[in-house]
């Protein structure tokens, strides 16, 4: 009986210290961390669309179950969607912007987990990505890729991932439809 | 304690990936950019050393039956301080290695040092072999990423060299590196897990020929010198 007593009191002690000291260094990041996730969603949302500034919406969260959140600017310039949706080897958080009449303005990865050098090339700054996301630029919710009868080419050795992100854009495009 | 010992233990004759080959799984997934390599090896550095250091203070008071369960408590603490500074500081870093920081919590090589040495050595011992074992592991990580990058993408040091501006190191993983051939004429299946596998299993056996041969050069003049010896004798 005092043995096991003993034991409990020393594994408590180890995890008391370790969860003081958790707490004390996510204490002092998590502002940080914070603040950089919104300046990334800032800097997708602002390539995607110009606007001064956006105020969120409410959607049937229930009929668009991969879109996370639907802002409009407030310009009148249109709506920036985001969605999480699976890529080829996780989820893929993407920003699409949607103008007025329901074309796509422009579309960036905001997060992803894809293979580097092939998936990952949909969210690189290098010219293989940017072509690639250039191509969305006018699109309707009829997009397709190019060996489905539409005219997106897929990223190579990425057909998957260049598929989702196409599914996706026309859910987005479908979302804000529905919102009339 | 015995450094110059150690060094050449983490480094060579008990190298935690190609000769213990634990922490493998990272090892093959990560390789795939020199900034990947050099962070998650500089990451498992410092919590080894860390980790060392702490068990090694409270190997005396640690209950035998639950040394697992403490190890395992210091380990993962250190595993989250270290993701949390790496998401705040270096957000770059952070989503290239993925899941795969979290995962340095099961990484063996931790563990395994603190069952296999820690638990028994003083702190200083200690905290030479997290320097030198990581050191070991980050050598050899660096090693896969050089080979599977240049012969995948035909690249060096992307992430971390950006040449269009003058040479500088960019720490946050903007770099493109030095493109030495065209990308799209590399072999991009080294860059697929695929390419992990291969890669680790040649250095593996590189390693291990290397290892026989010093073994039995040893082991051939110890020969000689038994028969000089003998010969003497015999005179």
């Amino acid at each position: 009986m005092n043995k096991i007593l003993k034991l409990a009191i020393v594994l408590f002690l180890v995890c008391a210290v370790a969860a003081g000291a958790l707490g004390f260094v996510n204490n002092m990041t998590a502002p940080i961390i914070f603040a950089q996730a919104q300046a990334k969603t800032a800097a997708a949302f602002a390539s995607v669309m110009q606007a001064e500034g956006y105020e969120e919406i409410e959607f049937d969260k229930d009929g668009f179950p991969t879109v996370v959140t639907i802002h409009r600017a407030t310009n009148g310039a249109g709506h920036v969607v985001t969605s999480t949706f699976s890529g080829a080897q996780g989820n893929i958080t993407l920003a699409c912007g949607v103008d007025p009449d329901f074309k796509c303005t422009g579309i960036s990865v905001i997060e992803h987990s894809e293979t580097s050098g092939l998936g990952a090339n949909a969210a690189s700054t290098a010219e293989v990505g940017v072509k690639f996301r250039a191509q969305f630029v006018g699109q309707d919710e009829s997009i397709a890729l190019s060996n489905a009868g539409g005219t997106i080419d897929a990223l190579t050795g990425a057909t998957i991932t260049s598929r989702s992100i196409a599914g996706a854009v026309a859910e987005s495009i479908r979302v804000v439809k529905s919102l009339g | 304690m015995n450094p110059k010992k150690q060094f050449t233990e983490g480094l060579i004759t008990n190298n935690p990936v190609l000769v213990q080959q634990i922490g493998m799984c990272a090892t093959m997934a990560i390789t795939t950019t020199l900034f990947n390599g050099v962070g998650m090896g500089l990451s498992v550095l410092i919590i080894l050393t860390c980790c060392n250091v702490v068990i090694s203070l409270i190997r005396k008071i640690i209950p035998g039956e639950i040394r697992l369960a403490i190890f395992v408590v210091v380990i993962a603490t250190f595993v989250t301080i270290v993701d949390l500074l790496l998401q705040a500081y270096v957000p770059a870093l952070s989503e290239a290695l993925g899941v795969f920081i979290p995962l340095i919590v099961v990484n063996c090589i931790i563990i395994g040092r603190a069952e296999a040495f820690c638990q028994k050595m003083p702190v200083g011992a200690c905290f030479l072999d997290g320097i030198f074992q990581g050191f070991g592991y980050t050598v050899v990580l660096i090693i896969m990423c050089v080979v599977r990058e240049f012969l995948g993408a035909g690249r060096f040091g992307g992430g971390l060299i950006d040449i269009s501006n003058g040479f500088r190191f960019t720490l946050d993983g903007t770099g493109a590196g030095i493109q030495i051939f065209p990308e799209s004429y590399g072999a991009s299946i080294l860059s697929l897990p695929f390419g992990g596998f291969l890669t680790l299993g040649v250095l593996i056996a590189v390693m291990q020929y290397a290892l026989k041969k010093s073994e039995l050069k040893k082991a051939a003049l110890a020969e000689q010198a038994k028969a000089k010896e003998e010969k003497e004798e015999d005179e």
